[in-house]
């Protein structure tokens, strides 16, 4: 069946989709977006984590055909756009660095390898893969400028160590800042941050730089508004 | 460290001991612009937050196909028959491969080639790999599998590893002889190691019984660990692909690239060089990817379809698919004096290896020699056992062997402090080891050990401020059960418990660790830039920041690639016995080090550089110094740019990385300096338990660890808090429950680890004593944690309790029921 | 997972029309619980009936004093909804003791009451389960039983019902408000879930083609105070080994005039401890009779050689949330808010 909805702004349609697939699948296979991640598929990890319309789910627990004619944001659109999965997303410039490389640097290239498939939404060879940790490394990283708060907090905190649950967690703290700081309320407690986050696993970081990143991100977004209240 | 945050900022360095500082030799650089000591942002860190680091299981190529394994549903049974034909009729399957389709070598290893690719006669434990299928989508390959026929004649599961190592009349899970065990190993029957120690009294004739009579003080004690999983997140996955060449491209997620292609290319008849592997994303790996998954069945259906082959394991395929922590049993007896200091102590170990070796002997190995923890102690008798069952197999976790040893030891020390009636810290005193002191196996230790003082700076730590005192306003979050709201007022009752973890770090027992590192130096845009290439694998870690923080540290550059991790270069080792910072970062330091002696000698060749220079490059002493993307020469002369020095040259250097040696252990005695390093962590934790429900809040899991030197601060206290949390889970929650041979709770549903709520603020404080052994004095951090966390909670709740809890995971019903 | 169909129903009647025509059709609420069964094999429907896009979604005081929740109402929703938090607090209590946030987006209330046992076994379809195929035998009862039923288990069926939510609402007396094709009736809470007795295949006593379309709450006072505690081997995101739904009113003199105990992880169904609350009613309040109440109401308790711990756990519990929902009754020397906390309002 053909399913249509929009991700991360973008009208999007799946052909071919079986009705048993998830949106986490229909995401990951046939849409090139596979940074919202596989680690259970159970809806018990948090993972997964999007926005439908504009409440966090499970991506895995939602069956494709739910998701037609709704908005579904992932990771890849927490980002100021252009991002690179935006773009690819997008289809619309195609401007995605040599394909196949599965290094950075392209020096590993060979097997026409990248991450999530090329599609209608633009193939993401870009990607680096792997070890591959990306090419120029040097201290100020241009990317950084476009990164929403939460993701830049995580950076900074060192949130990110294996950073297959970042995805998950970045939506599941990117909607408590919304609800919460972005709503005028005030910066959330760490109880509250905690609370909020416990539907997402991470198994390297013992959490503690996530919850001080959340923190750090609702400050931030805090102080931003408040100057924005300023006369 | 302060509380809470860890200790990034410049101004609030780790703090360091009075005298404990590294020789200044070997501080090459400021701890500032991303060098050593510093904590730069992860270089793979934007990728992973904005979802386009590509993890191995969001590998895609063109036409590829879906692999998918069936799996025994017995944990012993004998295959009488397959018949793979009514999958292969399916449309859409391309290949359905048995044993008999395995070209080369029918079985692999990592320490004993014991494990089939595909199971041919027997299946020796639940989930056994016996045939696997290509297809074009995943449900026609799950349907493909359903249609495969095997005919079981099932046979006697061996499920208890007691009775696996001491009932003569046990069945035996592999056939003697049948598999290459080493004879230094003591193999016999279901025992595919044995190690035992004797020392002081215990090995000149004297029994236990001689010395139990010469102590004022006897405790003993049997105690059990759950198996433990290390559940990673990512999924075991990865992309083969077939070359033009015959050979194959493997894309994967493991912790040891070489070992993988060692272990792959027998099995598929190929030589090495045709094996090309690449590390792909890892999604965490804590030793789950030390051992082959996927890898050669992806290979296989590669090379047999000529197309790209992608397996990827859902999380119950996860649970059978790679080993787990050996659960143990524990028979721990020590005497002292009334003093409290120890006399002697008499151990038996029995770790359930599972149906295949895996790295069992190496784990039988650690916990024999760090039996007895980091105790002094005259005479002892250990005897450590691993055991083939037909259980789930077991091998490398976090801890190694040292973790179930360190349950054992600690809740013997508590034991002790409570017969004697003396606090638990000062009874660990009284035994602590230091430099100088000797381990059960003769090995002195020869690098600071500062055992006496990190048990004094944890407990001199802030306590966090009692139990809410009126009820009426309390958190529930803050209560044992978290918002389910069990735990309330009266019944909470809190406890503090310590624990302290002696592990060794890098490979042991004569095994030719070594790393390797290429380190090329060239002029890119202008702009000296080093790429450094490794066969190293991040795991997330951080291993790759620490690799160029080494080369900026070394080389002077602002700029630092690092190539993606294959088989191009040579072996790194495992990511895994906290030894990549110590083994790794030693090969980029060597070569950056070649790299910069020739970049000196084109600088004098080039006649940019007066005279002759001073011999120490790279040191504070005088030297020639690289530094700012110049080299700058001594006294004071002009730097020189290093894009003038190089111009069009390319400086590549390729350096292995060796510990100093290391010694077997001897099989009758358990003498010899197996261990090249040895790391320990001290934690002190506080809990609120509700004795009546059984429910416990860990309130404070406050650690002081020795490093030897924080190459990147904010990344070594994350693995610190990483690795208390998996001890924390073990002891309150985590455990593979097998019953009969079969997995009870393969999902995350059922195999809970700590969420963010379980968790409670982690105070580090680390110490930095060099250990001169080792580049810039450092010892891997990683693992050291899992092994203290994990007594120190059960004894705050002991301490809350008054309960034994000798087995962990504590359960709700250990705790609060009669 | 096995192919199906997927359709969306027009109405209630429509939906339920769809649905009891064929047998091999399922409603599709939130999917938390019904994705995950067709990804494991448990289910395998043919035609999936989509119902959240019908308009049961409001949460409303009704006129005579109690509350009507429309059954796509998510569970988040619900947790977080004021008369729920002011005059119901056990139920976002016990919803917010359950699952994940991300899980509690998705999954509504009708689909939380009718969510299926998390019995290993009846996950595995490796392994002989009468309630996932009739008549191959129970593997729990030689097995794993740590999360099994101590309370009107049969030797077809010693699976526990899953829910936290269903328990809070039995305590609350809720009425279940069904439609077939045709017509539309209430069924008590109490009366919804069944024991397994020799058909352990069928959880509840709708039929097929019933659809939910809300649940009502009476008005009862002494909700207000009434508390939901949960045992479990985590603080978050863990299913219960036992959990207790209690709510108290005293007379004038202090003692028990009124009584509401549920438990949950116990047995097939949400348990409603009618010997408790007979054993408490019209008495003093104190902690000998608490106790006396929760061994009155397990004294019929069977465990399995791999929960007996249950009953002991069970008693405490009773007896525990007893002791606090009277603190609570007397005037709130209990902790907390209604609902917990922490919880944003949506």
């Amino acid at each position: 069946m053909r399913v249509e909805f929009t991700v991360n702004g973008h009208a999007v349609a799946a052909d071919d989709v079986w009705p048993g697939e998830s949106l986490l699948f229909v995401l990951r296979e046939r849409l090139g977006l596979p940074g919202s991640k596989n680690a259970c598929e159970q809806g018990e990890c948090g993972s997964c984590t999007v926005y439908l319309d504009d409440v966090t789910v499970c991506a895995c627990l939602v069956a494709a055909g739910q998701a037609a004619g709704r908005r579904v944001r992932t990771v890849e659109g927490l980002a100021a756009q252009p991002a690179r999965a935006g773009a690819g997303a997008a289809g619309a410039d195609g401007g995605v660095g040599e394909a196949g490389g599965i290094g950075a640097d392209g020096r590993a290239g060979g097997a026409a390898v990248a991450a999530g498939p090329g599609s209608a939404l633009g193939a993401r060879g870009d990607t680096a893969a792997g070890g591959a940790a990306g090419a120029d490394t040097g201290q100020r990283d241009p990317d950084a400028e476009r990164l929403s708060p939460v993701q830049r907090a995580f950076l900074e905190e060192g949130a990110v160590q294996c950073g297959f649950c970042t995805p998950g967690l970045l939506v599941q703290a990117h909607d408590l800042v919304a609800r919460t700081v972005g709503a005028g309320g005030p910066v959330p407690g760490d109880a509250h941050i905690r609370e909020a986050l416990a539907g997402n696993l991470c198994r390297c970081t013992g959490y503690q730089a996530i919850v001080a990143a959340v923190r750090r991100a609702a400050e931030r977004e805090h102080a931003r508004l408040a100057g924005q209240e300023r006369p | 460290m302060t509380p809470g945050p860890a200790p990034t900022a410049p101004a609030a360095p780790p703090p360091s001991a009075p005298g404990s500082a590294p020789p200044a030799g070997e501080r090459a650089a400021e701890p500032a612009g991303g060098g050593v000591g510093d904590s730069p942002p992860r270089p793979d860190g934007t990728l992973k937050v904005t979802g386009e680091f590509a993890y191995s299981s969001d590998l895609w190529a063109e036409n590829m196909l879906w692999g998918m394994t069936l799996r025994s549903p017995h944990p012993h049974a004998r295959i009488v028959r397959v018949d793979t034909a009514p999958a292969l009729r399916l449309p859409g399957v391309h290949a359905v491969l048995t044993h008999e389709d395995v070209p080369g070598e029918p079985r692999y290893g990592l320490e004993v080639r014991d494990q089939p690719v595909l199971a041919a006669e027997t299946v020796r434990y639940r989930g056994e790999p016996v045939a696997v299928v290509a297809a074009d989508h995943p449900e026609t390959a799950r349907r493909a599998l359903e249609r495969i026929v095997v005919d079981y004649e099932v046979l006697e599961p061996v499920c208890d590893a007691r009775r696996a190592a001491f009932d003569p009349d046990c069945p035996l899970v592999h056939p003697p002889g049948s598999v290459p065990l080493r004879p230094e190993h003591n193999p016999r029957g279901n025992v595919l190691r044995h190690q035992p120690i004797r020392t002081g009294d215990l090995a000149r004739g004297r029994t236990v019984a001689d010395l139990r009579e010469r102590a004022d003080v006897v405790v003993t004690g049997s105690y059990e660990v759950g198996m433990q999983d290390q559940a990673c997140l990512g999924p075991e996955s990865g992309l083969a692909v077939p070359a033009e060449d015959g050979g194959v491209d493997l894309y994967v997620a493991t912790q040891w690239l070489h070992a993988d292609q060692r272990q792959i290319a027998p099995c598929l008849g190929l030589p090495p060089e045709l094996v090309r592997v690449t590390l792909a994303g890892v999604g965490g790996a804590f030793g789950a990817r030390e051992d082959l998954s996927m890898q050669v069945h992806a290979c296989l259906l590669a090379l047999r379809t000529g197309r790209p082959v992608k397996i990827v394991y859902n999380r119950e395929e996860s649970f059978y698919g790679h080993v787990h922590r050996h659960p143990a049993h524990l028979r721990f007896e020590h005497g002292a004096a009334a003093d409290g200091r120890l006399l002697y102590a008499a151990l038996e170990i029995v770790l359930d290896g599972g149906a295949y070796a895996s790295t069992t002997p190496a784990v039988v190995g650690v916990a024999a020699s760090l039996g007895l923890g980091p105790y002094e102690i005259p005479h002892a008798a250990v005897d450590a056992y691993g055991v083939y069952t037909t259980n789930p197999p077991c091998g490398a976790m976090r801890g190694f062997g040292a973790v179930q040893a360190c349950f054992g030891y600690e809740s013997q020390m508590d034991r002790l402090a409570e017969a004697l009636d003396m606090d638990p810290v000062e009874v660990r005193l009284r035994n602590a080891v230091g430099r100088g002191s000797v381990l059960p196996t003769g090995q002195r230790i020869d690098a600071p050990l500062p055992m006496a003082e990190m048990l004094e700076r944890a407990r001199a730590l802030p306590m966090p401020p009692p139990p809410e005192a009126a009820p009426g306003r309390v958190d529930p979050l803050a209560l044992p059960g978290g918002a389910g709201g069990a735990g309330v007022g009266a019944s909470v009752v809190r406890g503090v418990g310590y624990g302290v973890g002696l592990k060794n770090l890098c490979f042991s027992e004569g095994f030719d660790d070594h790393s390797t590192a290429r380190v090329r130096l060239e002029v890119v845009g202008g702009v000296p830039v080093a790429l450094v290439h490794t066969a190293a694998a991040e795991v997330g870690q951080g291993l790759v920041t620490l690799q160029e923080q080494i080369a900026r540290t070394e080389l002077g550059v602002r700029r630092v690639a690092l190539h993606p991790a294959d088989t191009s270069v040579g072996s790194a080792g495992s990511s895994s016995a906290s030894r990549q910072s110590h083994m790794t970062g030693g090969a980029v330091k060597a070569a950056c080090e070649a790299v910069r002696a020739r970049v000196v000698a084109l600088a004098r060749a080039r006649g940019l550089l007066a005279g002759e220079g001073g011999g120490a490059v790279g040191g504070a002493d005088g030297g020639v110094r690289l530094a700012a993307d110049c080299l700058v020469p001594p006294g004071g002369a002009a730097p020189v740019p290093l894009a003038e020095v190089l111009g069009d040259a390319v400086v590549e250097e390729t350096r292995e990385f060796r510990h100093r040696p290391t010694s077997p252990l001897d099989p009758v005695t358990g003498q010899g300096s197996s261990h090249a390093q040895l790391g320990m962590c001290v934690h002190r934790a506080v809990v609120d338990v509700d004795v009546e429900l059984g429910l416990v809040r860990v309130v404070a899991l406050d650690a002081v660890q020795e490093v030897g030197r924080a190459l990147h601060p904010r990344q070594l206290v994350g693995q610190i808090h990483g690795g208390a949390t998996q001890g924390l889970g073990l002891a309150l929650m985590e455990e593979v429950q097998v019953a009969d041979g079969v997995i009870r709770n393969p999902s995350f549903t059922d195999y809970l680890i700590p969420t963010v709520l379980d968790v409670p603020p982690m105070r580090v404080e680390v110490l930095e004593h060099a250990d001169p052994q080792a580049p810039y004095g450092l010892r891997g951090a990683g693992e050291p944690p899992t092994l203290s966390a994990t007594p120190a909670v059960v004894a705050a709740v002991r301490a809350a309790t008054g309960r034994p809890l000798t087995r962990v995971p504590l359960r709700p019903e250990d705790i609060a029921l009669p | 997972m096995n192919p199906f169909d997927y359709r969306r129903a027009e109405d209630a009647a429509g939906a339920a029309a769809m649905v009891a025509d064929n047998p091999a059709a399922a409603f599709l609420g939130g999917g938390t619980n019904l994705v995950d069964h067709m990804k494991l094999g448990v289910a395998a429907p043919e035609v999936l009936v989509d119902i959240t896009h019908l308009p049961m979604d409001e949460v409303e005081a009704l006129p005579e004093g109690g509350v009507r929740i429309g059954a796509n109402v998510r569970n988040s929703d619900l947790a977080a909804h004021p008369l729920i938090r002011r005059r119901y607090p056990v139920l976002s209590q016990a919803l917010l003791s359950g699952a994940s946030g991300q899980l509690r987006n998705l999954a509504t209330t009708a689909g939380n009451l009718l969510q299926r046992t998390r019995c290993v076994y009846f996950q595995d379809t490796s392994t002989p389960c009468n309630k996932r195929e009739p008549g191959t035998g129970c593997s729990a009862l030689e097995g794993y039983q740590r999360y099994h039923a101590i309370l009107g288990a049969s030797p077809d069926c010693v699976a526990v019902h899953p829910s936290d939510m269903a328990v809070a609402l039995t305590a609350l007396d809720a009425q279940v408000v069904v439609q077939d094709a045709a017509t539309e009736r209430r069924v008590p809470i109490a009366r919804l879930h069944r024991l397994p007795g020799e058909a352990p295949e069928h959880d509840t006593v709708l039929n097929h083609g019933d659809l939910i379309t809300a649940v009502e709450l009476p008005d009862m006072p002494m909700a207000v105070h009434a508390r939901y505690r949960k045992v479990r081997d985590r603080a978050s995101f863990a299913f219960a080994l036992v959990s207790v739904a209690a709510a108290m009113s005293l007379g004038a003199d202090g003692s028990v005039s009124d009584v509401r105990i549920a438990l949950g992880g116990v047995a097939h169904k949400p348990w409603r401890a009618l010997r408790a609350e007979e054993a408490l009613r019209d008495g003093p309040a104190t902690e000998e009779r608490f106790a006396a109440a929760a061994r009155a109401e397990l004294a019929e308790a069977r465990p399995l050689p791999g929960n007996t711990f249950k009953v002991a756990l069970a008693r405490s519990a009773i007896t525990a949330t007893l002791r606090q929902v009277h603190a609570e009754a007397r005037g709130g020397d209990g902790h907390g808010g209604p609902g917990g906390h922490g919880e944003e309002q949506r």
